[in-house]
């Protein structure tokens, strides 16, 4: 290819030039072009980042206490994130170096009904409904299913109503319930059906829905706090918020590690 | 018996095939690639399994250390009538006159020092010594210098690295951070003003071990602003 050949005019004749080969050698050509794509390859990135949006709700004192949305005690759930100790220092996940966090989380008022300070301030173990998870990926059986585990389960099973409406209507997807699904015009077509649907039913007033409150400790690390805002949106929680430790909640945590040796 | 004959061959390998591969790959490296931002301190953003991508222009990138210093990157569009340059500039202007409102100390910059703070990509530095950060732009090294100032590799002590942000929820007595992000909105810059309103104009970036209490702490600044909404940058999870 990289050759040109020369070819002399009549054969035989006198003074007849010799046949000659041209050949260039590309070699050092190609060495240079692999340098540079080595340096673009380091260069660039090719994946961009994904956004996670949060609402804070606003933080000016609301005059009227009326206006106050109050979580009824029923449907709320409290959420705290903690990072998991190893013998005084954070645990570290061996493979991604991610701190290790775990999970604390009651139902309804902390202590429940009774609360859990006794007269001038004692704690009282007796009402401490804290309990403890973890973050776990879902176990998926021979069969396929997934199995939630750890803090999701617990979330699942008090978003129940919701979740199952969304089996439904996933399950009407699946099979063009919400329009064809042949081409790509089409499939965008029923996926925003689909998601219209889907909103409606994560707003729907009579669907029983929990209220779930993200609280967390002062060492649990950022990456929990995106882990368990995932856990909102993989569940379909509509109503969630992020809100500050209260004096109950850190008494309530030490109190569990105390009876567990913790 | 005759000798067998064993023809020479040449070794020359032809090149061309190889360097025609090798051409179409630059060039898809060469078009295709975003050169990557020199950011100040380096971040792993935590995974999750959001899939809304991260806003090309029209936002505010403050990057969080896991020691609690922050900088802040602008994104503008350029195909606006605010260029970065022209964003950078008011900016300045706007940050020093909060500033000046409630310090003695008053800071007041030049043309050569607006015209450097136009070309920077971070910033975070105290607004006491932002003039003295951006005449390094002329000299020599400058922005080798600049460049270490602003990641802390600084030999000089009195340099202090990332913009001073603290607890603070008093609208009164904002600290320098909460002046920038006052001022981002104070510019006339509408675009970045619906940007922030709707949330897509802040983009905190922060490492996934970043501890709460930092994370808490910035967040607690924006609020005290009123800029309840915000979006946190994070990488794709595999899997799920």
């Amino acid at each position: 290819m990289a050759e040109v050949q020369q070819n002399s005019g009549g054969d035989g004749k006198k003074g007849a030039q010799k046949k000659m080969q041209i050949r260039v050698d590309f070699t050092p050509m190609v060495d240079m072009n692999m340098l540079l794509i080595t340096f673009f390859m380091l260069c660039t990135t090719m994946i961009k980042s994904q956004t996670l949006t949060i609402a804070l709700p606003s933080n000016e004192k609301v005059e009227n206490q009326e206006n106050m949305s109050q979580a009824s005690a029923d449907d709320a759930v409290t959420i705290i994130i903690d990072a998991k100790r190893k013998k005084g220092s954070l645990d570290v996940d061996s493979v991604n170096g991610h701190v290790v966090n775990e999970v604390y989380y009651y139902f309804g008022k902390p202590g429940g009904d009774a609360g859990i300070f006794g007269p001038g301030g004692t704690v009282l173990s007796e009402n401490n409904n804290i309990q403890k998870s973890e973050f776990l990926s879902d176990e998926i059986n021979a069969a396929g299913d997934h199995n939630a585990r750890g803090i999701r389960q617990i979330i699942q099973q008090r978003n129940k109503d919701v979740l199952e409406e969304i089996t439904k209507i996933k399950k009407k997807y699946a099979e063009g319930g919400f329009g064809s699904l042949e081409t790509k015009a089409d499939r965008e077509a029923a996926q925003a059906a689909y998601d219209q649907a889907a909103s409606e039913i994560r707003k729907n007033e009579n669907l029983k829905k929990p209220v779930v409150i993200i609280k967390s400790t002062p060492q649990a690390s950022f990456g929990s706090l995106v882990e368990i805002l995932d856990e909102m949106q993989i569940n379909s929680i509509s109503k969630y918020q992020i809100d500050n430790m209260t004096r109950a909640d850190s008494v309530m945590i030490i109190d569990y590690q105390n009876r567990n040796h913790e | 018996m005759g000798r067998v004959k064993i023809a020479r061959k040449s070794t020359f390998i032809d090149m061309t095939a190889m360097s025609d591969v090798t051409v179409l790959l630059l060039t898809f490296f060469m078009l295709t690639s975003t050169f990557l931002q020199k950011e100040p301190t380096t971040v792993i953003t935590p995974p999750s399994v959001s899939t809304e991508k991260v806003q090309e222009t029209n936002f505010v990138q403050v990057l969080v250390s896991p020691e609690g210093k922050v900088w802040l990157t602008m994104n503008n569009d350029t195909s606006s009538s605010w260029s970065n340059e022209k964003m950078r500039m008011a900016l300045l202007d706007k940050v020093s006159e909060i500033y000046n409102e409630s310090h003695k100390n008053k800071v007041n910059f030049n043309v050569a020092q607006k015209q450097a703070f136009a070309k920077l990509g971070s910033f975070g530095v105290p607004l006491q010594q932002m003039g003295e950060f951006l005449d390094l732009a002329d000299q020599q090294e400058g922005q080798t210098k600049m460049d270490k100032w602003l990641s802390g590799e600084d030999e000089n002590p009195n340099h202090i690295t990332g913009i001073p942000v603290s607890w603070n929820s008093d609208e009164n007595t904002l600290n320098e951070f909460q002046m920038w992000m006052k001022a981002l909105r104070q510019t006339e810059n509408d675009n970045l003003a619906q940007a922030i309103k709707d949330g897509t104009g802040v983009a905190i970036k922060a490492d996934v071990n970043t501890s709460f209490d930092i994370i808490h702490m910035v967040m607690d600044n924006l609020q005290t602003i009123h800029m309840n909404k915000f979006t946190f940058l994070t990488a794709l999870k595999a899997g799920e």
